[in-house]
């Protein structure tokens, strides 16, 4: 006899949609929590990214002097700042979902409810972030456009926007699940993960343009879907024009099969969690 | 036909104790080993069967008590049922919106407020935010909590953490309520309070599981108790007759491990505390009698030297409570005087009238003359007391009741007299006034 659950455990895909409430509770929880006692509060999901591109524009324009910056054709304050806003959306929340479950491992052994609702909740904490840190890159575009460094247009393209963040959050909520996962089962994968984010940073075009002189290092680099997907925000937002389609359509069929694979096999796992955590 | 609420039939579980392998570095040795061929033996990990079997159904608006030992499959049982883990083998079914209280206060966040935390503890147990909204005022009412509403709760007393954990779950009006051992926590008035609510819960026509090793708590909500033992079900019935059941197999469980309790509290070395055992007129070493039946306590122990005048004190308490017997051959004024060797004091009383429930004695011995304890032990001998489920309260003294007619106090409900003529009024009844 196959064990059979017919109550809230064995119930459908779809489960987390009867418990958004939850969703939203928790994702409020994380916000709250992160900026409780701190003097500056919620400014810090600006000044994270901010001081992030200082630091940069500094290292890049003063203190070393990179060839491959000169693949760089817009102030590289700009550069950096539209490359690191999102970036910092897809990092934080991806070391947010790495450890949403064994951070919350009271909640995972002693209350039901789906558990996709930890790492949806840790995407969404960091698009409230997003969100904020998006808001200063307008008044960056405005600054760029009085000092006469940047003509900035206001293009349909814009409207695109959504659609890139969208791919995004798919693609972070995937892989955030099978990494949250497997930390579940083996801790060594938060340091692992806290590695390769830091390695990926260089080679997703976030602050050092990648090369593309068609060599053999550029093409297994190009295969990083965060790099159009980065190369899109700079393409709607400053250049004023759509993404090329190929890049763009690559990362997006990336995007959705990791999402899936990472749901499906979250769902599958998650009745463990309970047990192995 | 009552509907049934929660089904819980054949379920079995089983863990493996260590789950699986605790870093990568030991999944990639033994992956070595797996590749290399040899077989890593004796290194399994062992297999706990936390559940075997187990079946039971509840009904709406019942209460059901879950008893039994540490490690009997209690807690397995409800996170079964909670969804939080799955069984092995067996079908779960519960019908209805679940609440599980299996840690008071799970998913509370320090730094957040008491308000707060209301908020996200009412969500993760399953409510919308209008709903907390609604019963916020009730929740903190019930609580007593309503000064520190706006405190981080890090700075609350685990009294006032746990206060507040209840009063959610308690409030969250769920169809099934799951309840694990959560009452030790709180006062004596808010763990009253904790039982008024559920009692009134289950009359609402909530279904109720507590599992709990208050048993005098358990038998105050729950009329019906299973029995879980290494993951079976041991027995299924009255509370009464499971609080018995449980009570004889724990002592069955306490007679067989006796042998390891090595302090026997002895003080002095002039004295070895052997035993104290009970007889009930038919056979010695039992461990369960009836309120208010004869019984006589033997207490054997040997002394290393003569003691011309020994007194010997016979303590008796309930689980968590002083003294409720203390009896002292010295304040008796009873002489022993005692030779080296072995001893047998035997002490007859003629009925213990007390309610029903567990008990535990000690024994204590004195040299009358210097006034030295020579032994003091642990209150580990246990005595169950039956009461036929007659008693609430301490006591169950013996009682007869007796209705004695008076014009001036009975006041029986008086038939429906004004349709036609024929008085139905038996005589002593025609006033309801009281008359002095």
């Amino acid at each position: 006899m196959r064990a059979q659950v017919t109550n809230h455990a064995d119930s459908s895909m779809f489960d987390w949609l009867r418990y958004r409430h939850l969703l939203w509770s928790l994702t409020w929880r994380d916000i709250r929590v992160r900026y409780k006692q701190s003097l500056l509060g919620v400014a810090w999901a600006i000044l994270l990214p901010l001081s992030m591109m200082l630091v940069f524009t500094f290292v890049f324009t003063r203190a070393v002097q990179a060839s491959s910056l000169m693949a760089v054709d817009m102030p590289y304050a700009l550069f950096a700042y539209t490359g690191l806003v999102p970036w910092t959306f897809f990092s934080m929340s991806l070391m947010g979902c790495v450890n949403s479950l064994v951070a919350n491992r009271n909640l995972v052994t002693k209350v039901y409810f789906p558990r996709e609702v930890f790492p949806l909740s840790c995407v969404a904490s960091g698009f409230v972030d997003f969100s904020i840190a998006m808001a200063v890159l307008v008044a960056l575009m405005v600054y760029f456009h009085m000092t006469g460094d940047w003509a900035f247009v206001i293009h349909p393209s814009l409207l695109f926007v959504p659609v890139i963040v969208m791919v995004q959050v798919l693609l972070t909520i995937g892989l955030g699940m099978l990494l949250g996962m497997a930390n579940l089962f083996y801790r060594d994968v938060r340091q692992i993960a806290g590695v390769g984010v830091q390695l990926l940073m260089f080679v997703s075009a976030v602050v050092v343009p990648i090369p593309k002189d068609g060599s053999t290092l550029a093409l297994i680099l190009s295969l990083n879907p965060l790099v159009p997907l980065i190369g899109a925000y700079r393409d709607c937002l400053i250049y004023g024009h759509l993404p090329a389609t190929g890049g763009f359509l690559y990362a997006s069929v990336t995007a959705v099969i990791v999402f899936v694979s990472g749901w499906v096999l979250f769902r599958r796992a998650s009745y463990r969690f309970a047990e192995c955590i | 036909m009552a509907d049934e609420v929660v089904r819980f039939s054949r379920v079995s579980k089983r863990f493996r104790l260590g789950a699986g392998h605790d870093s990568l570095r030991d999944l990639l040795a033994a992956g070595m080993r797996k590749i290399v061929g040899r077989r890593s033996r004796g290194r399994r990990k062992p297999i706990i069967r936390a559940l075997t079997d187990v079946d039971f159904s509840v009904d709406r608006g019942e209460a059901l008590g879950i008893i039994g030992p540490n490690g009997a499959g209690k807690s397995t049982a409800l996170k079964i049922l909670a969804g939080i883990i799955r069984p092995d083998y067996g079908e779960v079914s519960v019908n209805g919106r679940l609440a599980a209280l299996i840690e008071v206060g799970a998913g509370f966040h320090g730094d957040l407020t008491g308000r707060e935390n209301v908020y996200l503890n009412g969500a993760i147990l399953g409510m919308t935010r209008a709903e907390v909204g609604r019963k916020l005022d009730d929740i903190v009412a019930f609580a007593g909590l309503e000064k520190f509403l706006d405190t981080p709760v890090k700075r609350y007393s685990s009294g006032m953490y746990a206060r507040l954990g209840f009063s959610i779950a308690a409030h969250v009006d769920p169809d099934v309520l799951l309840v694990d051992e959560v009452l030790s926590v709180g006062d004596a008035v808010f763990r009253l309070r904790c039982m008024d609510r559920m009692n009134e819960l289950v009359r609402n026509g909530t279904t109720l599981i507590l599992v709990s090793h208050n048993l005098d708590q358990m038998q105050s909500v729950c009329r019906r108790a299973i029995v879980l033992d290494h993951g079976r079900m041991a027995f299924d019935g009255s509370s009464q007759d499971a609080v018995a059941h449980y009570m004889q197999a724990m002592s069955k469980t306490y007679m067989s491990h006796r042998g390891d309790l090595s302090d026997g509290g002895e003080i002095s070395s002039d004295v070895e505390l052997e035993s104290l055992t009970f007889h009930d007129g038919k056979r010695e070493g039992v461990v369960w009698t009836r309120s208010g039946k004869a019984i006589t306590a033997i207490a054997k122990f040997t002394l290393a030297r003569p003691v011309p005048k020994l007194v010997v004190e016979l303590n008796m308490r309930a689980m968590v409570s002083e003294n409720l017997v203390s009896i002292n051959s010295g304040r008796d004024g009873v002489t022993i005087s005692a030779m080296a060797g072995e001893q047998e004091i035997q002490l007859a009383i003629p009925g213990l009238p007390v309610r029903g429930g567990q008990y535990f004695w000690n024994v204590r011995v004195w040299d009358g003359d210097s006034g030295e304890i020579l032994c003091d032990s642990p209150f580990r001998y246990p005595l169950c007391i039956d009461d036929g489920g007659r008693a609430t309260g301490i006591l169950c003294i013996d009682h007869e009741w007796s209705v004695v007619r008076s014009k001036s106090t009975v006041s029986i409900p008086k038939p429906h007299s004004d349709v036609g003529g024929d008085s139905k009024i038996r005589e002593g009844e025609h006033e309801n006034m009281p008359v002095r």
